[in-house]
């Protein structure tokens, strides 16, 4: 707060002359926080001595504004804010600055010669020398620097620090007498360049990098951290300080690629100000003086060769109302820009001016209109704006028919007992790879948080297995979970997915008795229930799948309008998979994944509703011996093609092996139901269409009538 | 012993049977073992009543008689109080606990979603849905966020080790990076339509982040987008206020709060008065009495002009919310983590 004070005349709790203030420390933090520069903390900062108390401020500064990752930023902000005054840090008086031109031709006076390679990484480079003695800095000093999180190190590195956290412009200093002689060549590294940095670290450089090198050797990486080698220690009696301006985007890489950030590469990485390298340099030689750590030698030496133009931006009146929805007064704009360091020159009269607005060089995030209509309702208040509701102009587009689906099958899966599951959309390689054999087709991350979440998930069904082993391993029996979902694969993309999955009781155990296991069965009944919610049809065939029984497997096929096409499997999951992914126990578990995509609601949009039957149905059973190995699908297939039109309905009723039953044979029970819609069925008729039923039968099948 | 004392001793007898009576069945054999024809006891007292002097008979035969009527009619009352309570034929016990039918929930975050939508298109908007792998210009690039732009740091990115198809349409790049928001949609949505656009993209995206109890890598986000002629910063704020008091509770206060993000300019973070402490502080908030909710701000120029809208024409803003973090404040959830194991005893505390 002192430090800040320091820079701007603002007064807490002083209602009296001039300047106004915020009536206190939590006052002045929630009129920052209101301007977007969050404060986290008011700490109290232990300096007993001082009234008042003095206290540290915790910010947090967006990416867009590194003018404020300093003192002097803040304080411009206050000062804003406030209408306060601001108080410029002192600088080394009448200091000499020497053109760099000027000291590259040789010239005596020149201090240094700084020589920059590439200058569109490096626009500037202003260098200069400084007698010190070094020791620890004085406690004030030093006190600021651990406020603002800073360890004190020696009084010349101390200084450097200061600048950066005051003026927001970070410096280095290198140890004079350890270069190779008072040269600076800025210039990009060699392919395999070493240097060690302060951190004691050896690193290798690329081309790609730059550096500040002396006539021989790289001596910092720029605007990363500075080289050992150089580094300001005990003995050192000269230093050079440097202040420059290094390309965001070329420090950004840089530290990137080293992983190295540090307070430098955080603020050249966000953008610096062009103009301030000359105002680091002179505060640093002052400060230097002022402490009684150095004094000045020579002159500054700048490398500036294109100093760019100012940013000029246009700003309408009538644009600030048509994006806010408020008006705002021009009396309140061009003082508030004013105040921020902006220049707003008016053109033309009247209530709604235009303003050609001068950027300065240290907000670099000012470009457009918009970011100076930012400015003027940051402070005019947020607060301030009105609510007012968007006309509609338009009917809204219905939603794609994706979201139809999704809820229909949500409802249809939790009214069959499936509890919905979100899992990751990344799983472990192993256990993708048993869903999804294909290792070619796997997605893989570059940068997984881990190994668990190496690859994008082929198949729904790993996590939802994970989810279920997590239940079943928390006292849970009885299981039932679907997720409904994208899958990954190099072969067709991200699809839309359904994975069930079912263990432990399908029907609990009750006083009036019937508990049972869940089976295959409950699983293909509820894919079955699924198809019919969307007027469509499944059927079952045996097969085999990755991760699933043999012989208790099953493939899914869809029948949705005209149109039928395998979307699955349906099964029971390996146990010796399930008991690697951590499944306690021998529980069976049941699993089925269907390619949502085939699935429409098409069925119901087309829906015409037939009449309501209105003559009598008549139903007959038949029990059959037939080959154990006949599926029932062919036993169905060949009733429905065989009995007629007046057949509308089938239902297996019974199943049985045993004695009574030949060896290698099974009795099976059907009920068929027949009817007409135009008449009441006669007993001959039906009678023939059974005759015809049971001859196709013994024909196609050898079925035996029992 | 007397004809008179048989009497009063059959009474006596009597009314201490009838106590005893709990059945019907019991009732019976109490009227039996009084009244029935051959071996009831009164039957007995009658005939003993031969015996007796004849001038004594009348008197006797009375007493006799009133001692029936009162054993019937005592008879009946009781049995009248026990049919009362009798349970009907074929009852059953109704206490005892019905079949467990199964019953599935939806998750947590779909019921949130779901909300959020139905507000939104009672308000008008178009709900979409986008890939959740997206290519660099989709997710990035067209949003204001070049390659190496430091903003880029706010949203830790997972990478695809090589691309895979995209979703988008026929010439669409190849996927490279797992989507940081939803906001890639509403790219995609503009460059194939005119405005105005009115729509919502609700979705889960991913962020490299370390799992902790208000951070998941994967988590579900709702955005918004409206653009249009006149459309202001005032309209975002009243639509907003609005869904959130519809959402929370009609005294939920409102802060809007400047921010930045590369996309929108002006940029604003939403807090919504405590849920847990109606703004008076606590731990939740931070003792601040605010919860950070959303953040939005008005469509930056520089999307427009990626997706051929012209800037001059046409303004509009777009918000995004955290359907997880509306989870865990809604429900008080303490940490996100559970939202992903899919524990059935969290599950089942939610609605059908």
């Amino acid at each position: 707060m002192s430090w800040l004070r320091e820079l701007v005349d603002v007064r807490l709790g002083d209602s009296g002359a001039g300047a106004r203030g915020p009536a206190d420390i939590t006052e002045l933090a929630d009129a920052l926080t209101m301007r977007g520069f969050e404060v986290g903390a008011v700490e109290p900062w232990p300096a007993a001595d001082r009234d008042p108390p003095d206290a540290v401020l915790d910010l947090e500064i967006t990416t867009n504004r590194p003018d404020c990752l300093s003192v002097f930023g803040i304080a411009r902000e206050v000062g804003a804010m406030y209408g306060a005054e601001l108080r410029l840090p002192k600088v080394e008086p009448d200091a000499a600055v020497l053109d760099a031109s000027a000291a590259q031709l040789g010239n005596n006076d020149a201090p240094l010669s700084i020589t920059i390679e590439d200058p569109a990484v490096c626009p500037r480079y202003v260098g200069a020398l400084a007698d010190v003695e070094v020791g620890p800095s004085p406690r004030w000093l030093a006190a600021r620097l651990e406020a603002a999180g800073v360890r004190p190190i020696n009084n010349v590195v101390d200084v450097t620090n200061y600048v950066m956290l005051e003026l927001g412009h970070p410096m280095h200093a290198f140890d004079h007498a350890k270069l190779s002689g008072p040269e600076i060549r800025v210039r990009r590294a060699a392919a395999g360049e070493l240097i060690r940095t302060l951190d004691g670290v050896e690193r290798t450089l690329q081309p790609e990098m730059l550096t500040i090198a002396d006539a021989q050797r790289p001596q910092a990486v720029a605007g990363v951290m500075g080289g050992a080698d150089s580094e300001v220690s005990d003995t050192t009696r000269t230093v050079v300080l440097e202040a420059a301006y290094f390309n965001p985007i070329s420090v950004r890489r840089t530290s990137k690629r080293l992983t190295l950030s540090t307070d430098a590469s955080f603020r050249f990485e966000r953008g610096t100000d062009v103009t301030a390298p000359l105002t680091a340099i002179a505060r640093a030689r002052y400060l230097l003086a002022a402490i009684g750590a150095g004094r000045p030698r020579g002159a500054v030496v700048d490398c500036f060769p294109a100093p760019p133009d100012p940013i000029v931006v246009r700003l309408r009146h009538r644009r600030i109302g048509h994006l806010l929805g408020q008006k705002i007064e021009p009396a309140f704009v061009a003082p508030i820009l004013s105040r921020l360091g902006f220049d707003p020159r008016a053109e033309g009269e009247g209530d709604s001016p235009t303003w050609q607005v001068t950027v300065p060089p240290f907000r670099v995030d000012v470009h457009r209109e918009e970011d100076l209509i930012e400015e003027v309702v940051r402070h005019h208040g947020y607060d301030q704006l009105p609510t007012t509701f968007p006309a509609l102009t338009e009917p809204a587009r219905a939603a794609g028919e994706w979201r139809a689906r999704d809820q229909t099958v949500r409802r249809l899966l939790t009214g069959c007992g499936f509890s919905e599951a979100i899992t990751y959309g990344f799983v472990e390689r192993e256990a993708a790879l048993a869903m999804h054999p294909d290792a070619s087709d796997l997605v893989a991350l570059s940068n997984p948080l881990s190994e668990k979440g190496a690859v994008l998930r082929p198949s729904l069904l790993p996590g939802l297995v994970d989810s279920l082993i997590h239940n079943r391993r928390r006292e849970r029996q009885d299981i039932r979970l679907f997720e409904v979902g994208s899958r990954f694969r190099q072969s067709v993309g991200e699809t839309p997915s359904l994975a069930v999955a079912i263990t432990g009781a399908a029907i609990p155990p009750h006083w009036a008795g019937g508990g049972r296991p869940a089976d295959l069965f409950d699983l293909t009944g509820a894919l079955t229930r699924l198809a019919e919610g969307f007027g469509s049809h499944v059927a079952f065939e045996s097969g085999t799948a990755p991760a699933l029984v043999p012989g208790r497997t099953a493939s899914i096929r869809l029948t949705c309008g005209n149109h039928t096409s395998a979307v699955g499997w349906v099964g029971q999951l390996d146990p010796g998979f399930a008991n690697r992914r951590g499944l306690p126990g021998s529980q069976e578990v049941y699993v089925a994944e269907f390619d949502l995509r085939p699935l429409t609601l098409d069925a119901f949009a087309r829906l015409r509703a037939a009449p309501v039957p209105r003559h009598p149905s008549v139903v007959r059973d038949l029990s059959l011996e037939v080959d154990d190995t006949l599926p029932a699908s062919e036993v169905r297939d060949t009733i429905w093609g065989s009995a007629g039109p007046t057949l509308v309905r089938v239902q297996e009723v019974d199943l049985y092996q045993g004695s009574g039953v030949a060896s290698g044979a099974v009795s099976l029970s059907v009920r068929l139901t027949f009817r007409a819609g135009d008449r009441t069925l006669t007993d001959a008729e039906v009678h023939t269409a059974t005759a015809e039923v049971v001859s196709a039968l013994e024909r196609l099948h050898h079925a035996k009538l029992r | 012993m007397t004809a008179p004392d048989a009497i009063d001793a059959i009474r006596t007898a009597f009314q201490a049977d009838l106590r005893a009576v709990v059945t019907a069945q019991d009732l019976q054999s109490v009227r039996d073992r009084y009244l029935g024809r051959k071996q009831g006891a009164v039957a007995a007292l009658m005939k003993s009543m031969a015996g007796a002097a004849p001038a004594d008979r009348p008197a006797l035969g009375q007493a006799a008689n009133l001692l029936k009527r009162e054993i019937d009619e005592a008879l009946t009352v009781r049995r009248d109080a026990l049919d009362a309570t009798a349970r009907p034929l074929g009852s059953v016990d109704v206490t005892l606990p019905g079949r467990e039918l199964p019953f599935g929930r939806r998750h947590p975050l779909t019921l949130i979603r779901e909300q959020v939508e139905t507000i939104f298109e009672g308000l008008g908007f178009e709900i979409l849905q986008g890939p959740q792998v997206e290519d660099d210009y989709h997710n990035f690039e067209a949003l204001n966020m070049p390659p190496d732009h430091p903003a880029r740091d706010m949203q830790d990115t997972f990478y695809l080790q090589q691309p895979m198809p995209g979703s988008g349409a026929g010439s669409a790049p190849p996927a490279t990076l797992l989507r940081t928001h939803t906001s890639g949609m509403q790219i995609r949505y503009m460059e194939t339509h005119e405005p105005p656009v009115r729509i919502i993209s609700p979705g889960l995206v991913y962020r490299r982040d370390t799992p902790d109890l208000t951070h998941s890598p994967m988590f579900m986000q709702v955005e918004g987008l409206l653009v249009g002629e006149g459309v202001t910063m005032a309209d975002l704020k009243g639509t907003l206020v609005s869904f959130l008091q519809r959402f929370f509770d009609p005294g939920t206060r409102v802060m809007f709060r400047p921010s930045f993000f590369p996309y929108t300019e002006p940029s604003a973070e939403v807090f919504i008065s405590c849920v847990f402490c109606g703004g008076d502080g606590c731990p939740v908030c931070k003792h601040t009495g605010w919860l950070e909710i959303l953040g939005c701000g008005m469509v930056h120029p520089a999307v427009f002009e990626a997706v051929g809208y012209d800037p001059e024409r046409y303004t509009g803003w777009a918000f995004g919310l955290g359907i997880d973090r509306v989870a865990l404040l809604k429900y008080r959830v303490e940490d996100i983590r559970l939202f992903y194991d899919n524990d059935l005893r969290l599950l089942e505390q939610f609605p059908h």
